[in-house]
């Protein structure tokens, strides 16, 4: 039998040893936490997702080789027991637009923090907004600040990756209903956001993980361009071949409905998204330059998918399975 | 465009196994590719399931045990078969409904009857089920299998002799006869046991004697849908050559000829020749086209013979006795069929080495001989590592001595599943070297992971095939 490099205990408490390929993803049927998974899977690493107890739990998880843990990060309790023989923890997990973001986003992850701490994970990864610190007035980006300090202070080996958007989201806001020939709500707004494809974060965050100039450090990445709404409404036009149904709303309404919501408890948490969106607005860039990272992290910037390519490959693809369909829908035609 | 069936596709898209229409993942063709892992529960199995599900292959797994914990290690729409590689029966229900075999077991004990039942014994019943189950599929559509051999002579009784002619010659022009001369004979005939034997003697300076015969194929079958010839001989340890001759068949003035050596062990063996093997006999003509092939000669010449190769008290090199049981063609095809991973040793305790690596060459030689596409990797020590990491260094002169990680391996095995390039290789693979400065190894030549990947056929394309 082949003889094996040893695995060096890293756990204080007793028992088995942990191996340094178990990783704990939260948030994992989300957006990137579904591509963190992949990409763990694929490079030969144990993981394990954190997911809440539903009655139709997301099996694509399991097909993919993954186990599944359930636990609520509003319940600290379910928490230590998903912890037990993993090495690193990737928290990309944030509460869902309906629900308040206090519960998940700050108490629930101060509790996963200080859990993690508690049983010796040898490293915390954790995903934060590109420049959080620069606004306090946005809840969202306040307490990702917040948390990026606490994580700091425990003493944890951590990577904190700071992230501008993803080109994931661009389908479902302007594609999808472009190719319904369906309104497209797009903003005069300036801002230009540099969107980033969640696999490239993934991958880039693997990188990182295994980097040891990237232990304790807090890393930027944007994507390699960076594009306003319309760019992007008119990109997507080009490439659907048709034109978009765009509905511009005046920056000047979105504060106006912000302020208003602002009176009513219920709407707070909308409130406190309409906030995001001003701050989309007062950044004319948000990006950041990514030479250094790049280098740091060993990687070209030829590698990193742009966004015309990820809409070129998407829209090809869509169109293909859609004439499919209609040809399939034609054949079922019957006529007497 | 139809609304609702825009946000359906995207819905599907989620969730389905292979993931949004344009990932890193996809594989054309994988969801009509079904995938037998044997040894699904190793440690680069269970690599190996993942990545193939990633992709969006059907996966079957034989498993020794049916129990909650196996159940929990594979992902949950892998199709379990309980079984052992020992059994045949298991193992034929295995392969059924699969199209290429990804075999990453090894014996988990030191007992020998283990390492021979998995490593060798086991290696055969999947080559064999699997034949079996392409011939049962071609069966059922009237055809052939495009898997199987083609037989092209079997030697059992007095009529499969007619039509080889036994012939003499001689390497030199000009023949004077000499006193020292004792004469060159051989003939072909069946012996008492109903084997058909070639033998005689060459005393003769640069003589040799041949069987040759005029090849009938059967209707509709031609030499170029092959690879090469599988020959089942009892050899007594000599070697001789097989000569092809190939040209119009109206006019043999024009005949081209190609040769290649056929070593024999004592004793029966079989022995495959390639079609890559073969050289022209006059350096100016352009390579074997087997299509052309019209006559197959198999000649003994003493020259060439290793003295005290042999058994039985016949040390004259200029003695040989050939017992030929059968000829057989062995099919091409684009993509390897079977995808078999053994090991260098070098991470074996010395004392069981030479065991291991001796049921290991027992495996991989039945693979070869099998006439399936084979594509045999021979990792370094394997380390738990993640893959994807260091660069990867493909050799075939059992020179390299570093590790690998089995994620590492797992992708070679998955990413040669459909190249072209992995077909009937074997190769070492381990890490590269890095080396102090100024004592670097330039000959090595080491494959970066970047993020196309596409490492593999660029590594295999410089090896050699059929190896």
């Amino acid at each position: 039998m082949e003889v094996i490099k040893t695995v060096v205990p890293t756990s204080i408490a007793q028992g088995t040893p942990v191996r340094p390929t178990s990783i704990l993803v939260v948030g994992a049927t989300g957006t990137l936490g579904r591509q963190v998974v992949r990409r763990a899977l694929d490079e030969g690493y144990d993981v394990r997702c954190l997911v809440r107890p539903r009655p139709a739990p997301a099996d694509f998880l399991r097909d993919w080789g993954a186990t599944v843990v359930n636990a609520d990060l509003s319940k600290p309790e379910t928490i230590p027991a998903t912890l037990v023989g993993i090495h690193t923890v990737i928290d990309c997990a944030t509460g869902r637009p309906e629900e308040p973001i206090r519960t998940v986003d700050w108490e629930g992850k101060v509790a996963l923090i200080q859990c993690a701490k508690a049983m010796g994970i040898q490293k915390y990864v954790f995903y934060s907004i590109h420049n959080c610190d620069k606004h306090p007035e946005v809840p969202l980006m306040e307490i990702k600040h917040c948390t990026e300090k606490f994580i700091q202070d425990t003493g944890l080996d951590y990577t904190i990756i700071r992230l501008c958007g993803f080109m994931q989201g661009l389908i479902g806001q302007y594609a999808v209903p472009i190719l319904e020939e369906k309104s497209v709500w797009g903003t005069d707004a300036p801002t230009r956001i540099a969107y980033m494809d969640t696999q490239d974060v993934a991958r880039l965050t693997f990188i990182a993980m295994r980097n040891e100039k990237a232990s304790r450090k807090l890393l930027t990445f944007a994507g390699p361009r960076a594009w306003t709404t319309q760019e992007v409404i008119t990109l997507c036009e080009r490439l659907a071949g048709q034109d978009a149904n765009v509905t511009t709303v005046p920056v000047a309404v979105l504060r106006f409905t912000r302020q208003l919501t602002r009176f009513f408890q219920w709407t707070n948490d909308v409130a406190d998204r309409l906030a995001f969106s001003e701050v989309l607005s007062s950044d004319t860039i948000f990006s950041a330059p990514m030479n250094d990272t790049y280098q740091l992290l060993g990687v070209e910037s030829k590698d990193i998918l742009t966004l015309e390519k990820y809409l070129q490959d998407y829209f090809t693809n869509i169109l293909k399975k859609l004439k499919d369909l209609k040809a399939q829908s034609k054949q079922t035609d019957i006529f007497f | 465009m139809p609304a609702v069936a825009v946000a359906e596709l995207e819905e599907e898209a989620v969730l389905f196994r292979g993931g949004a229409p344009m990932c890193d993942f996809a594989v054309p063709g994988a969801q009509d590719t079904t995938v037998l892992v044997v040894g699904a529960t190793s440690r680069i199995g269970r690599i190996v399931v993942r990545k193939l599900m990633l992709r969006g292959y059907n996966v079957k797994a034989l498993v020794r045990r049916n129990d909650q914990e196996v159940i929990d290690m594979l992902p949950r729409s892998v199709e379990i078969v309980v079984g052992d590689v020992g059994d045949p029966s298991s193992v034929q229900s295995a392969v059924s409904g699969c199209n290429k075999v990804i075999y990453c077991a090894t014996a988990r004990s030191t007992i020998t009857g283990d390492l021979n039942r998995v490593d060798n014994q086991g290696v055969r019943n999947v080559t064999n089920a699997f034949q079996d189950y392409y011939n049962q599929l071609a069966q059922s559509r009237a055809g052939k299998s495009s898997k199987s051999k083609l037989l092209i002579e079997k030697f059992k009784s007095a009529k499969s002799l007619q039509g080889w002619e036994v012939r003499q010659g001689s390497y030199f022009q000009d023949i004077y006869p000499s006193r020292f001369d004792e004469g060159t004979d051989a003939a072909l005939e069946i012996s008492e046991n109903g084997q058909a034997v070639f033998s005689g003697f060459v005393f003769t300076r640069g003589g040799y004697v041949e069987v040759s015969k005029r090849l009938s194929l059967p209707l509709g079958s031609t030499l170029d849908r092959y690879d090469g010839f599988l020959l089942s001989v009892g050899g007594n340890g000599r070697s001789y050559v097989i000569i092809l001759e190939t040209g119009p068949l109206a006019d043999t003035s024009q005949s081209k000829k190609y040769f290649a050596r056929m070593n024999t062990k004592v004793g029966f063996c079989r022995v495959r020749v390639p079609f890559s093997d073969f050289r022209p006999v006059n350096p100016q003509d352009p390579p074997l086209d087997p299509f052309l092939v019209h006559t197959l000669t198999i000649r003994f010449e003493p020259k060439k013979q290793r003295p005290g190769d042999s058994s039985q008290g016949a040390s004259d090199p200029r003695n040989f006795q050939l017992i030929m049981e059968f000829i057989k063609a062995l099919p091409t095809g684009q993509e390897t069929d079977i995808i078999l991973v053994s090991c260098t040793g070098s991470g074996i305790e010395p004392s069981r080495r030479e065991q291991v690596l001796k049921a290991k060459k027992a495996g991989e030689d039945a693979l070869r001989r099998s006439g399936l596409g084979y594509t045999i990797v021979r990792p370094g020590p394997l380390q738990e590592e993640p893959g994807g990491q260091r660069a990867l260094i493909f050799d075939q002169g059992n020179r390299i001595s570093q590790g690998i990680s089995c994620a590492d391996v797992a992708d070679i095995c998955v990413k040669a599943l459909h190249d072209s390039t992995a077909r009937n290789k074997s190769f070492d693979v381990c890490y590269e070297h890095v080396s102090k400065q100024g004592d670097e190894l330039y000959e090595l030549v080491a494959h970066l992971p970047d993020k196309a990947n596409n490492y593999l056929a660029p590594a295999l394309s410089v090896l050699e095939k059929n190896t």
